[in-house]
């Protein structure tokens, strides 16, 4: 007996187990959506999780649960949320644990079809706030998961109800273990799906869903736009808050701190990639009042920003340099901080939606009144980064210095408090050569001495001892971290008379190019210094920490040299995705849905021109061919390809079951049994009267069910069959006779 | 193939002769005697059952021996006795009934448990061991049992093991008017007056069998042997699913009938036609009645059922 590989045929009893399977993943990705939130649901999620994982891969579980947990589910699950309401006052957290428990009991027993839409509709209320809350691709991905499981289940179960109604009252006793649970384990199951899947069946599956998908987006470009957000009850208690982040005041180790993250904090999209330059500091927050290894932003800083406004764009006193002005997008990362990173600067802020921020022109800074919740979405035209920010306001009260303090405008030149650290101090900077050569020399001198002195350590020592923490490392030889560096050089320049400030942000980041944007990580988080330039009439960046020629500002010939070296890791792969879901998706405001219908239908009408325009030429080539004179040799050309294509055909035809070999799966003897078996099932059944159709039906039982070696020619059986099924071409009208 | 196809015709037409209007069972038995199975004939009294069985052995150049099941029969009066022999001063082993080709089991389920047990290892293996010594009976072997289902008074049901060993059990039912004017008609004078020729010799139907196991059956056929071996473990309503005894059993005569039918290869609607004889016996409701037909009707709907439900190859 020979081994054949037909496929069999999906059973019922197929059925059950991939309900739970899907019914069980469904569960779980719905689960798992509370870590992109801030529900506190430590205990609950690991709990529900395991439960369900648990019960997914040893369905006889739940046969082992009490009675009395089915009994008192309902009102225990009631009294948790109650008590939850009760205690935690928010009811969008303790929905979402309320909605984990169902979960998690759901799984507890057997589910009939009730219970399986009820667990669709719970995960995705979970999917759908985790969704809106978060907005970053991995929902995306998520989602698109949870569609495929979802209409997975949807068919099961309507393939399930087609096999007949559903018996019984339609109430699923959860304890009653189904007949499929005791036969069998996953692995059989799954080599029995596998066996049944039908290639076409998931072909076409798989294509119902992509064009499922691409509907959806269709109507996604089509519809009005909205702010979710701002049309949802959704808070922002729920969602995810900053796990580090820069803020009003940085203690020595903080910005390192959150250099070990990798995480993505800042997606920038450029017009213009040359306008890029080489030298990036995203400047977010800068600190002038220094106390004991802490710097913070004082409050004669803080009054320079202007007061809060909610509003959806902000008009700077920057001008871009460029002929024409650059537009720069930002996509603000959540958790990074409430203060926005900025080049410097620029001409025009323009939020997606309005927020409520304050701005400050002489510090070039801008700061919302809350964290994010989740990506923000900025763009900025005509960004003025430079190596001095100028400040005419400052240069006029640093003139005026003689006269005395003037009251709320300090000129951040304040030095530790301790006599000693001054001292020490000052020795430092007449060791340096004082303030000789104006504030670009002196930090040129300074920077260099820092660096000859010290090399750079994320984990820096401190040495021990009575006094200032910087003032004890400057005096060291110890390694150190950008904070002490800049922190170092702050109190130098201060010491030598130049007021200064500490600034905190980002430095640099890499050009992807996948999505031809700038990617920067937190890992690129820096600490710098700003030194004022009274020659220059503001504020110098100096950064102890780089090098000469990038302290000393770029040339043009190496502005384009981030843009130059793109990267192309697989990080970059995932983070294309991650901007163009910012792009087209998150930040797809109504001109991008102008461009983007523009874009598509250019697309489309320069494809049907180029189709025409092949289709005509095609034809035209075809008619001049038809047209030219005829002679002998076109002739028997012409006939011997006809009668080649001819022959190819009824070779074809006459052969083509020759052609396979072996019995597998796609093998002569399975094609042939799968083609017998069609055949069956289209001239079944057979009528007593008629012993051609039953002559016919034998040998195609034959080829289906008999041994390969006993067959009859399988090509003149199935050709008969065809004969058999053809109606007459020409209908007996009149009787001859 | 053709001299099978030549036998099985004779051995046909040959019954129809004295078994009128019951062509199915008649194919059913010829089915269940080229398995090389053991049939249970179960209905009620005076339908045929033991004519049928006469019918067939008359019909064959075999051995036929007829045991009247009763609640004093020994079991040593079914498969023989070792007796001392005073010439030969030694014990001498007396054959029973059971030592023929064909045995008529009537009335199976009035002898006693320990008598019905007498019968597990002659029908399992051909061979009965009486006293360490093994003695092979006839081949072909084949045991015609009949039971009243109705009769409950001074009866022992035949406990799973036994039922196990039957191929089919068959229902002669009652036949047609027209049929049944035919038998009244013909002048009757027992059991002894059948006067059937034999029209197939031990060898020929020695042969039929050996044929049956070259009948091919494909893979997907299989496996709609297993789905439905399957399905009956897995449905509710019986109290334990069929042996792998009997998905052996469903294929063998699912072959022994696609040759009956004159095909050398098994079509899914043999398997379908027969499930219902191979298995219906084996099963046993998980809430008895306490009605035997009650429970045979319950076992033989879900049975309907599950044919339903489970797919055929195609």
């Amino acid at each position: 007996m020979s081994r054949n590989a037909l496929r069999p045929r999906l059973d019922p009893a197929d059925l059950p187990p991939l309900r739970w399977l899907l019914g069980g993943v469904l569960s779980l990705l719905g689960i798992s959506t509370v870590l992109y939130t801030d529900v506190d649901a430590g205990l609950l999620m690991p709990f529900a999780a395991v439960v369900t994982l648990a019960v997914l891969l040893r369905p006889r579980l739940p046969s082992r649960v009490p009675q009395v947990v089915h009994t008192l589910a309902f009102p225990v699950i009631l009294g948790c949320f109650a008590l939850d309401l009760w205690l935690d006052l928010e009811l969008l957290p303790s929905l979402v644990r309320l909605d984990i428990l169902l979960l998690a009991y759901r799984n507890l027993g057997y589910r009939g079809r009730r219970e399986d839409l009820q667990l669709i509709v719970l995960g995705l209320f979970l999917v759908i706030v985790a969704g809106v809350l978060s907005v970053s691709p991995t929902f995306a991905v998520h989602l698109l998961l949870y569609g495929a499981c979802a209409l997975g289940l949807l068919l099961v179960l309507t393939l399930e109800a087609g096999g007949g109604p559903p018996e019984g009252t339609g109430v699923t006793d959860v304890r009653s273990v189904p007949a499929w649970v005791r036969q069998g384990g996953w692995r059989a199951r799954f080599r029995r799906w596998f066996a049944v899947l039908d290639a076409r069946f998931a072909l076409l599956g798989g294509a119902a869903f992509v064009l499922l998908v691409a509907g959806t987006t269709l109507v996604f470009l089509a519809l009005p736009r909205f702010q979710l957000e701002s049309g949802l009850f959704l808070n922002r208690v729920i969602t995810k808050k900053a796990k580090s982040g820069f803020s009003d005041s940085v203690q020595l180790g903080e910005v390192s701190a959150i250099q070990l993250d990798q995480g993505v904090a800042l997606t920038v999209d450029v017009d213009d990639p040359a306008a890029v330059p080489p030298d990036l500091y995203w400047r977010m927050i800068v600190l002038d009042e220094y106390v004991d290894g802490t710097f913070r932003l004082s409050s004669a800083l803080r009054s320079q920003f202007g007061p809060e406004r909610l509003a959806a764009q902000q008009p700077g006193e920057g001008r871009g340099g460029d002929a024409r002005t650059t537009a720069w997008t930002l996509y603000l990362e959540a958790g990074v901080g409430r203060h926005l990173p900025l080049l410097g600067p620029f001409e025009r802020l323009r939020f997606r939606e309005r927020q409520t921020f304050r701005a400050s022109a002489p510090l070039a800074l801008v700061a919302l009144r809350e964290d994010p919740v989740a990506m923000l979405a900025f763009r900025v035209d005509g960004f003025c980064p430079g190596l001095v920010l100028p400040d005419p306001a400052f240069l006029a009260r640093w003139e005026r210095r003689e006269r005395g303090p003037e009251p709320g405008a300090p000129l951040q030149a304040a030095l530790p408090g301790s006599v000693r650290d001054r001292i020490l101090l000052r020795q430092v900077v007449e060791e340096l050569g004082g303030s000789a050569g104006g504030a670009a020399d002196f930090a040129r001198r300074t920077s260099a001495w820092l660096r000859d002195r010290h090399g750079y350590s994320l984990a820096p020592v401190i040495p021990p001892g009575a006094g200032d923490p910087v003032v004890r490392w400057l005096k060291s030889r110890e390694a150190g971290h950008c904070e002490l560096f800049a922190g170092s050089f702050v109190l130098l320049a201060r010491a030598a008379g130049f007021p200064a400030r500490l600034v905190t942000g980002f430095r640099g980041g890499s050009w992807n190019g996948y999505s031809n944007s700038l990617t920067v990580r937190n890992s690129d988080a820096h600490a710098w210094a700003e030194l004022f330039d009274e020659a220059a009439g503001g504020w110098r960046r100096v950064d102890p920490l780089a090098s000469p020629v990038a302290d000393a500002g770029a040339g043009p010939e190496v502005a384009a040299a981030v843009a130059a070296q793109p990267d192309r890791s697989w990080e970059a792969r995932w983070d294309s995705l991650r901007v163009f879901w910012y792009r087209r998706i998150v930040s797809f405001d109504q001109r991008s849905q102008v461009e983007s219908a523009r874009g598509l239908l250019s697309a489309a009408a320069a494809w049907f021109r180029e189709g025409r325009e092949a289709a005509r030429a095609s034809f035209g080539r075809a008619a001049a061919w038809w047209q030219a004179p005829w002679d002998a040799g076109r002739l028997v050309g012409a006939g011997g390809v006809a009668v080649g294509v001819l022959l190819l055909v009824l070779f074809w035809r006459r052969f083509r079951w020759d052609f396979r070999r072996g019995s597998g799966r796609m093998g002569r003897e399975a094609a042939v049994r799968r083609e017998a078996g069609r055949w069956l099932g289209r001239l079944a059944p057979v009528a007593a009267e008629d012993p051609e159709r039953a002559a016919v039906v034998a040998q195609l039982e034959r080829l289906r069910f008999g041994a390969a070696a006993s067959w009859p020619d399988p090509a003149a059986s199935f050709l008969r069959a065809r004969r058999l099924r053809r109606p007459p071409t020409r209908p007996a009208r009149f009787n001859r006779s | 193939m053709e001299q099978a196809r030549v036998v099985l015709d004779r051995l046909r037409a040959n019954m129809r002769e004295t078994i009128r209007g019951k062509d199915g069972v008649i194919d059913l038995v010829l089915t269940g005697l080229a398995a090389g199975g053991h049939v249970l004939l179960e209905d009620l009294p005076g339908v045929g059952k033991t004519t049928l069985a006469y019918s067939l052995a008359r019909s064959m150049d075999c051995a036929f021996s007829r045991i009247q099941f009763t609640s004093d029969l020994l079991p040593g009066d079914v498969t023989g006795v070792a007796v001392y022999d005073e010439t030969m001063r030694t014990f001498v082993f007396k054959p029973g009934p059971v030592f023929a080709h064909i045995v008529l089991a009537d009335e199976i389920n009035r002898a006693t448990p320990k008598t019905q047990s007498a019968l597990l290892e002659v029908m399992d293996r051909a061979r009965v061991s009486v006293d360490g010594q093994t003695h092979a009976v006839g081949s072909p072997f084949m045991v015609f049992a009949t039971q009243n289902p109705l009769d409950f008074e001074g009866t022992f049901p035949l406990p799973e093991s036994q039922m196990d060993r039957f191929l089919l059990r068959l229902r002669m039912g009652y036949p047609d008017p027209a049929d049944e004017r035919e038998v009244l008609r013909r002048a009757r004078g027992g059991y002894d007056a059948i006067a059937l020729n034999p029209v197939a010799s031990r060898e020929e139907v020695l042969e039929l069998q050996a044929l049956v196991g070259e009948v091919f059956v494909e893979d997907t056929v299989l496996d709609y042997i297993l789905r439905l071996v399957g399905a009956t473990r897995a449905e509710a309503e019986f109290r334990h699913g069929v042996s792998v005894r009997a998905g052996v059993a469903l294929r063998q005569a699912a072959q022994a009938r696609a040759l009956v039918a004159g095909r050398d290869f098994v079509l899914p609607e043999d398997v379908a036609a027969l499930a219902p004889f191979v298995f219906a016996h084996r099963l046993a409701p998980l809430r008895p009645s306490g009605d035997p037909a009650e429970d045979t009707r319950a076992v033989e709907a879900a049975l309907r059922r599950i044919l339903a439900a489970v797919a055929r190859p195609e």
